[in-house]
């Protein structure tokens, strides 16, 4: 061997590839070397390359790679000198599916913005817009149904119950601007040529000023909304109807012009309030049953007691935040956008911090809205005033893909399906990425 | 006499016990018969009377005795041939005696024992015995002994000092009071003295301590020391030393080649070498230097000419001057870059206001329209055509009245936002509701200041000045509300009231032309700002409390601490005057930091921030900490420059609001862009 020879030895990297995928994606797990500057597409491409050697008709397809529980984002050799691992040993690279959205579908256009999403029934997508209407979309493609009622801008919507219990309608909420919500019954045998107008069938008074958020109980029976009046507000789904129906017609007569033409619609009160709050609560979660989560103007995220009605837990962070949600191991981390470019994840299990345990910075402007995917641990996506919707993974710090067909801010994110994010913006488009693949 | 001679035996006694010498057979042999003193006359006996009265008392008994020659201490050979020997007290010739012969000496020896003890004394011629005493001590002198037998040269010593058991050393006595006592003496001398030094008598000069030795080869001019008497001594600077290239035999490598002498010919006279180093063989044949005089010459002018001037320097640390801020790390947060921007509007927006809970902006634009923006996500909620300049916009500040004031033209105008509850939208609908019928006393020939009129247009209140309006400020009760209009007379600042739609005027005239009122954020206080100062006026009492000396060229608007106490103004100079009205009317602080004029300048109501903005494109957000010590003076730091806004026409940013509960701050450009600059 020359001299050549044993330099290019000493830049390479014995790795073992290993995989959790099923067989036919399953590379021999026999020890191999590879040049130690490869990044993340060399070794997809080397791993292709297996794949292909052991089954000629398989579809190249990208990788993502995991080091110890940490994705690779780095050449190898810097990868291992950053996380001071020794390229002595047999490294073992376990290959994931890369997670990145392989389709743009074509987006729904709206008449306004459009300030809410809700994606968690697999065939209806949910928006709320700043027109005053919520819609239904049917596999993300059709309008199908348009829910009427509010007086201002819609802020946020939400699937009351989940897609396998609709028996046969659909079960909706929707917070305003106009300080109301309004819970809507719509069926799911639709007809695919016209719009349907919907009416509200209960209207949630209570607010003094604008809804911006609103989470459902995991039992689907309440619900918890955050306001500008800067209190939190539980409500009932169900029941207490005759009370609200006094109500109803109370108001009714007061202002009979403006419900004449409605159908006989309930009003409910809230069930209870929690106070706490000095600013607006701009995002509320309900993760489990017993507590609730919210964060607001006045830079904390309080944690409450459903049942008592108490503030259980808060956090101060330094900024104003604007979205909240819970997800990641057990559902009990917290992400949380504000104010700033940083999407910031904690653990409120741990004891006496307050520093975030992940804090992604990827985005340049405000974030509005973050979801934790429905049944991966490490993936979350967040939306920003720049226009982007980033993916991320908490086993790094870079985002993992970056949804860039808005053309203006994007107001609210979610997952679809499972495999999809939907987006809404302020350039009155939903926009789907689709085919993203969490095993 | 008996008595005499029983001495003479005992002196016999002790002669021969002691001398060997004197006690030979011949004169030994003691005949104690007579004493031949006869022929010695009268001296001798008294001499021989009492000898041992004269040993005790004197060493020599001759002096008590006068001799009989008076010739003095003369050579007696003088005499040696004369008759006499000399001559006596008076004068009279004293004879030679006839010697006696030998034998007859022989025979007188033999017969008298004591002739051994006669001697012959020249100088009184005549023969003397000495004593037995005398011979004695001769020979004991002799002998080198002491010449008297009672003096012992030798005594053992006898210590009488007693070591032992003893307190004192020396005596036991107690110390004496004088010892005690101050002197009276030295207490008169040192009075004295004292005197005479407070008188200035005495005079302390030392002498001075002239160094033992110096510095033999150093330079006297440049010693530090080397100070003298007026003006200071400045040392002529030195000419350079000959190096290696001026001797008369260079190393190689300093001689230039001749190329390198020919390149200097294209040089400038004055870049050119002043000396080209030359080898020669010897010392000797080294030619004078042409230029030695003109050189000397030069010197000399240079030494003469040029003036020579000491420079002071001190060595400081620039970084030692700053004054000490605290970091700006440590006074977050504060708004630093801007994350949304509003936009709509297409002219420059002249002025904004924020909502009292931040939930909204308005807005008001040289485009005839006001706009009212959600500070969220910067949406446009509505818009009003007013068909005029929208010169100033105030927002009312009580939560439950959404009245936007706003400067259109020449008047003000009252519009009902129509935000939050029905409750509230009805009640400040009622508010805007006006009597068209409102009497009107025309029994004054002046025109009225203030018209109240409908707007049924945009559905709210005009109000109809006399002159142009140019400021607009809501009491923290919203309720009241000032307007300015900057003309000389008592009308300039009005107070209108919204509940009973009237209006009045109730200062007299001011020092100048009012240029922004505003009131009191907790007190009814009210503070008018002028061109040059600033007026504080009770509002109960309707009297000036205070007059606030700016020193501005021209103020351009106004903004109380929300303590009340602390006032900033900013002025068309690109200054900001800092006033803490309890310390001084004077500014406390005047921030030179806009190279145009300011346009507004803004505090925030909750954290310790103060904001400029400027015709230059720029906003400057400072700290400003004031302490309910009142012993502490306000803290000021400048934080950060907010740019982004472009230039339009030459105006920059027009205006710039704090968020009421966030350290957010809105500008307002000639770009007609919004921005909203967040921590």
């Amino acid at each position: 061997m020359d001299a050549g020879g044993a330099s290019d030895a000493s830049r390479q990297v014995r790795v073992r590839f290993v995989t959790k995928l099923p067989p036919p994606l399953r590379a021999p797990p026999a020890a191999i070397a590879v040049p130690a500057d490869l990044s993340r597409m060399g070794l997809s491409e080397i791993v292709n390359s297996l794949l292909l050697a052991a089954e000629p008709d398989h579809q190249a397809q990208p990788f993502d790679f995991l080091v110890d529980g940490e994705l690779v984002r780095l050449p190898l050799r810097q990868f291992l000198i950053a996380k001071g691992i020794s390229a002595e040993r047999v490294l073992e690279l376990e290959y994931v599916k890369a997670v990145a959205p392989r389709k743009q579908e074509e987006p729904c256009p709206h008449d306004d913005w459009v300030s809410a999403v809700d994606g968690s029934n697999p065939s209806f997508i949910l928006t709320g817009c700043y027109d005053g209407l919520a819609r239904i979309w049917k596999d993300g493609a059709v309008c199908t149904q348009v829910l009427e009622g509010h007086s201002g801008a819609i802020t946020s919507t939400r699937f009351i119950n989940k897609g396998v219990e609709t028996k046969g309608s659909l079960h909706v909420v929707t917070g305003s601007k106009d300080r109301s919500l309004r819970l809507f019954k719509c069926e799911t045998s639709v007809n695919m040529d016209y719009q349907k107008r919907v009416g509200a069938y209960k209207i949630l008074r209570g607010h003094t000023s604008s809804v911006q958020s609103i989470s459902i109980d995991p039992s689907r029976n309440m619900l918890c909304s955050g306001s500008w009046d800067s209190t939190i507000k539980l409500w009932a789904v169900e029941g207490s109807e005759e009370d609200g129906d006094t109500v109803s017609l109370k108001k009714r007569r007061m202002n009979s012009d403006s419900s004449g033409p409605e159908e006989s619609q309930l009003e409910g009160s809230a069930t209870s309030t929690l106070l706490g709050h000095t600013q607006c609560v701009t995002a509320v979660a309900w993760p489990e049953q017993q507590t609730i989560y919210s964060a607001s103007w006045d830079h904390s995220v309080r944690q409450w007691d459903a049942e008592t009605v108490k503030e259980t837990w808060n956090m101060v962070c330094g900024k104003a935040l604007n979205c909240l949600d819970c997800g990641g191991e057990g559902s009990s981390l917290i992400a949380a956008g504000g104010s700033d470019p940083v999407l910031r994840v904690w653990d409120p299990r741990k004891p006496g911090t307050l520093a975030p345990i992940f804090q992604f910075s990827s985005h340049s402007s405000w974030i509005t809205a973050c979801k934790w995917h429905p049944s991966s641990w490490f993936h979350l996506i967040s939306s920003s005033f720049d226009g982007k919707v980033m993916l991320w993974d908490l086993r790094t710090a870079w985002p993992l893909a970056s949804v860039d067909s808005h053309k203006d801010k994007v107001l609210c994110a979610d997952w679809w399906k499972g495999d999809s994010v939907i987006s809404g913006g302020a350039d009155s488009k939903l926009c789907i990425s689709s085919g993203i693949e969490i095993v | 006499m008996g008595h005499n001679e029983g001495e003479h035996e005992q002196e016999r006694d002790d002669l021969s016990a002691d001398d060997s010498l004197w006690s030979d057979d011949v004169w030994s042999e003691g005949d104690e018969g007579s004493l031949s003193f006869e022929d010695s006359g009268e001296g001798s006996e008294a001499e021989s009377d009492e000898p041992e009265e004269a040993a005790v008392e004197s060493d020599s008994s001759e002096d008590e005795v006068a001799p009989k020659n008076t010739v003095g201490d003369v050579p007696l050979e003088w005499y040696k041939n004369e008759e006499h020997i000399g001559y006596d007290i008076s004068g009279r010739k004293i004879k030679k005696r006839d010697r006696e012969g030998r034998i007859e000496a022989y025979l007188r020896n033999a017969d008298d024992a004591k002739n051994w003890r006669k001697i012959y004394d020249e100088y009184n011629d005549e023969e003397v015995q000495i004593t037995k005493e005398e011979a004695k001590i001769i020979s004991r002198m002799l002998k080198g002994k002491t010449p008297h037998t009672n003096v012992d040269p030798y005594p053992d010593y006898v210590d009488w000092f007693e070591y032992d058991d003893k307190g004192h050393p020396l005596s036991s006595a107690p110390e004496p009071k004088r010892r005690f006592v101050p002197s009276k003496w030295e207490q008169k001398k040192v009075v004295k003295l004292v005197r005479a030094i407070r008188n200035g008598w005495i005079k302390f000069d030392k002498p001075k301590e002239e160094p033992n030795f110096y510095h033999l080869w150093g330079d006297e001019t440049d010693t530090a020391d080397n100070k003298r008497q007026g003006l200071s001594y400045i040392p002529a600077p030195k000419p350079n030393l000959p190096g290696h290239e001026e001797s008369y035999n260079p190393s190689v490598e300093y001689i230039p080649t001749q190329e390198e002498i020919d390149s200097y010919q294209l040089m400038y006279e004055e870049d050119r070498p002043k000396f080209i180093p030359r080898r020669f063989e010897s010392l000797r044949s080294v030619p004078a230097y042409e230029k030695a005089l003109r050189e000397g010459f030069d010197r000399c002018l240079d030494l003469y000419l040029c003036p020579r001037t000491r420079k002071k320097r001190i060595n400081i640390n620039p970084e030692s001057l700053k004054p000490k801020l605290p970091s700006k790390k440590d006074l977050r947060p504060y708004p630093k870059t801007c994350y949304l921007e509003f936009k709509g509007h297409s002219a420059p927006v002249k002025s904004l206001s924020v909502e009292i809970t931040g939930q909204w902006i308005a807005s008001g634009s040289s485009d005839g329209t006001i706009r009212i923006w959600e500070v969220e996500t910067g949406r446009c909620l509505k818009v009003w055509n007013v068909g005029g300049d929208v010169r100033h916009i105030a927002w009312n500040p009580a939560p439950d009245r959404p009245i936007l004031a706003a400067i259109v033209d020449h008047d003000l105008l009252l519009l009902n936002v129509e935000v939050g509850s029905e409750e509230v939208q009805m009640k400040s609908k009622e508010l805007l509701r006006i009597d068209e019928s409102a009497p009107e006393d025309d029994a004054d020939d002046k025109k009225p200041a203030v018209r109240w009129v409908k707007n049924e247009k945009l559905d709210g209140i005009t109000l109809i000045h006399h002159k142009a309006v140019s400021n607009v400020d809501w009491h923290f009760k919203g309720d009241y509300f000032t307007t300015v209009v900057p003309s000389g007379d008592t009308r300039a600042v009005l107070l209108h009231q919204l509940s009973k739609k009237h209006s009045h005027h109730p200062f007299s005239k001011l020092p100048g032309l009012p240029v922004a009122a505003a009131f009191h954020p907790s007190q009814k206080m009210f503070f008018v700002a002028t061109k040059k100062f600033v007026q504080v006026y009770d509002l109960q009492k309707a009297q000036l409390v205070k007059k606030l000396e700016s020193g501005l060229r021209e103020i351009s608007s106004i903004s109380i601490h929300p303590g009340g106490d602390n006032v900033i103004v900013g002025s068309k100079d690109g200054k900001l005057c800092w006033f803490d009205t309890d310390l001084s009317t004077r500014p406390y602080k005047t921030l030179k930091t806009h190279s145009k004029d300011i346009t507004s300048v803004t505090f925030h109501r909750k954290y310790p921030l103060f904001a400029s903005s400027s015709e230059d494109c720029s906003v400057y957000v400072f700290h400003g900490m004031v302490y309910s010590d009142l012993n502490q003076n306000p803290l000021i730091v400048p934080l950060e420059i907010l740019r982004g806004h472009s230039s339009s026409d030459g105006r920059g940013v027009l205006d710039c609001k704090f968020h009421p509960k966030q350290p957010w701050l809105f500008t307002a450009g000639a770009d007609s862009v919004i921005r909203l600059y967040c921590d």
